[in-house]
């Protein structure tokens, strides 16, 4: 596969998520609908032309809710994700090349983050604030986010530290500073990016879980919240759980798909 | 070519089983002192979490209004009034003892009693649902590497990524709404009187995503030893393709099923919490999260805590049987 079209296949696959941003944001920052005002004689109505998606709980406008609530949790994801990235990425790194005890020990810092229960180190946490506000769950995320990249990292780190490219570096009298920055990182940091659309995509499908068993933003302009109207109402609104279960499909599902493209751009088997 | 250390040594069998009680005991330890700290960590949390809120706890769950004696009462109650390390010291305690003092939503019911009867639905939910998801995985990989299925092997891959693509919180509702209350084919799982068909459906809806997770990295496992000289030996031998996958191949590939098993669990963990809250059944997580809205500290310290030690027992069960099926990693 030439680079051209090496290119145009990773583009397509990260397409749904660039759109989604797109669409959401434009949608939140143009639209003059609001997410939460409510209006009660449209309560639980179906769709029609004013409200292309009709009206959930209490008449808010189901669609102004989507957008607001998908561009919230693609900010939020993005951020941690990000965070995770540029913590991680570096700390595996320098474990990979170091070696010895701060490479056992940074793994071992992996597994313990790794084997806590997201959820429970969420409700301890977020029972500490009297409203817990998205920069709370945004701050439980990041607690777990960059031990997968930390782990990726390193273990990429160590294969690369061995490679014959670095030793060839090493060999024309590259210094330490050199090898790693010109040779080992970039090399490194390709397949470890790849990581940022999955853990963007966990994150998400997280703030929904915490979302819908009430623990979201006080405001209720989140995806969870969305879906957990659409279960209350299940009985005499099914489109409002329509509209929440596809949306929520829609989100983790473009990023997992934008991590894909990635990993085709970079060319990572 | 054969070195001489590969070839069996009749010698050394008393040290060789003494190696291994230590390779496991050395596990055992390290498996339990990770466990343990992972439970330090989540009650010391939920603990300060709740004492260091700026604010008077006592006027958060007793609302603005209450007044200075019920709040003062309250919070010798609880035991607000000593010092955070006496406070911290016999929650420890009480931990151990498993009285940590009573509910406050239900006075003169301990803490824990509450978590213990909670605690029966949720591990029968979770614990079917594991055990139909390491199931519905294993015959997935197996059919989709399999000559069963022939040309439409693919399509049983193409079910395992659809679904692990799914997540549990968008197709859960719709699943219900289509099967339990459109349809009626199946009892709703929320109805007290469902019994065990509600428990069942509730159980498959959870199971699902872990079975994707089982059948994705089973399936890799399999084909890594599809072209294995012992399937073609077995092969050769007059085995049937069915004798081939499930006797030769299957037991090699469950070591990196039983770890995907280990680290999903926490998933289903949120998972289970987040099916009681849709279908409010009890359980664990609907002790927890009201707990959480009524600030019912004692419960919901007891709960956190409850919840973490079933995660790291599990944890560690499947930590153990993917070390006793494949002790290769375990050999320093």
């Amino acid at each position: 596969m030439n680079s051209a079209t090496r290119f145009r296949s990773a583009a397509l696959v990260v397409l749904p998520a660039v759109a989604l941003l797109v669409a959401s944001a434009s949608f939140a920052w143009l639209s003059s609908r609001s997410p939460s005002r409510m209006s009660l004689e449209l309560a639980w109505t179906g769709p029609d032309e004013g409200r292309p998606l009709g009206s959930g709980d209490a008449g808010v406008d189901l669609l102004a809710l989507v957008t607001h609530s998908t561009f919230r949790a693609l900010v939020l994801a993005g951020v941690v994700a990000s965070f995770g990235f540029l913590v991680g990425a570096p700390l595996g790194a320098a474990a990979g090349l170091a070696g010895g005890r701060f490479e056992r020990w940074t793994l071992r810092a992996c597994d313990l983050v790794q084997s806590f229960p997201t959820f429970l180190l969420a409700l301890a946490v977020l029972s500490a604030v009297t409203v817990p506000s998205r920069l709370h769950i945004g701050a439980v995320f990041c607690v777990g986010v960059w031990a997968p990249f930390a782990r990726l990292s390193l273990a990429q780190a160590r294969v690369l530290g061995e490679a014959q490219f670095v030793e060839a570096a090493r060999a024309l009298g590259a210094g330490r500073m050199r090898v790693v920055g010109r040779h080992v990182l970039p090399n490194l940091l390709g397949p470890v990016a790849v990581q940022i659309g999955t853990a963007a995509a966990g994150v998400v499908l997280g703030e929904t879980a915490l979302g819908f068993v009430g623990l979201g933003p006080p405001d209720g302009v989140s995806l969870g919240a969305l879906l957990e109207q659409g279960t209350l109402g299940m009985l005499r609104a099914p489109h409002v759980l329509a509209v929440g279960a596809v949306a929520v499909a829609m989100v983790s599902g473009s990023l997992q798909l934008a991590s894909e493209g990635l990993r085709r751009l970079i060319h990572v088997s | 070519m054969t070195r001489p250390e590969d070839g069996p040594q009749p010698v050394g069998r008393a040290a060789d089983i003494l190696k291994a009680v230590r390779r496991v005991l050395l596990a055992v330890f390290e498996r339990t002192a990770g466990a343990l700290v992972v439970l330090w960590v989540l009650a010391s949390l939920v603990f300060l979490a709740l004492r260091l809120l700026p604010g008077d706890p006592a006027a958060l769950i007793l609302g603005d209004q209450a007044s200075e004696e019920a709040r003062s009462l309250l919070r010798s109650r609880l035991g607000l009034d000593e010092p955070l390390s006496v406070q911290y010291a016999s929650f420890i305690f009480g931990l151990f003892k498993l009285d940590i003092g009573e509910s406050l939503a239900r006075p003169g019911v301990l803490a824990f009693d509450e978590v213990g009867k909670a605690l029966g639905p949720t591990a029968a939910l979770a614990g079917i649902a594991v055990g139909l998801g390491a199931m519905l995985g294993i015959a997935a990989a197996l059919l989709s590497v399999g000559p069963w299925l022939g040309e439409k092997r693919e399509w049983a891959h193409r079910v395992i990524l659809t679904v692990a693509a799914t997540p549990l919180l968008a197709f859960a509702p719709l699943a219900t709404f289509a099967l339990a209350v459109e349809w009626r084919l199946v009892p709703l799982p929320g109805d007290p009187d469902s019994g065990f068909g509600g428990l069942a459906f509730a159980s498959a809806l959870l199971s699902l995503p872990l079975a994707a997770q089982v059948g994705r990295i089973g399936r890799a496992a399999l084909l890594d030893q599809a072209r294995a000289k012992w399937l073609e030996t077995a092969a050769a031998k007059g085995a049937s393709s069915t004798r081939v996958w499930l006797v030769h191949a299957l037991p090699v590939a469950s070591a990196p099923i039983a770890v995907v098993v280990a680290t999903q669990l926490g998933a289903l963990l949120g998972g289970a919490v987040v099916l009681e809250r849709l279908f409010e059944r009890p359980g664990l997580g609907t002790l927890m999260l009201n707990a959480y809205a009524a600030r019912d500290i004692p419960v919901l310290e007891a709960s956190v805590v409850a919840a973490g030690l079933l995660f790291v027992l599990a944890q560690g069960m499947a930590g153990a049987l993917s070390a006793m099926i494949d002790p290769r990693g375990y050999s320093e």
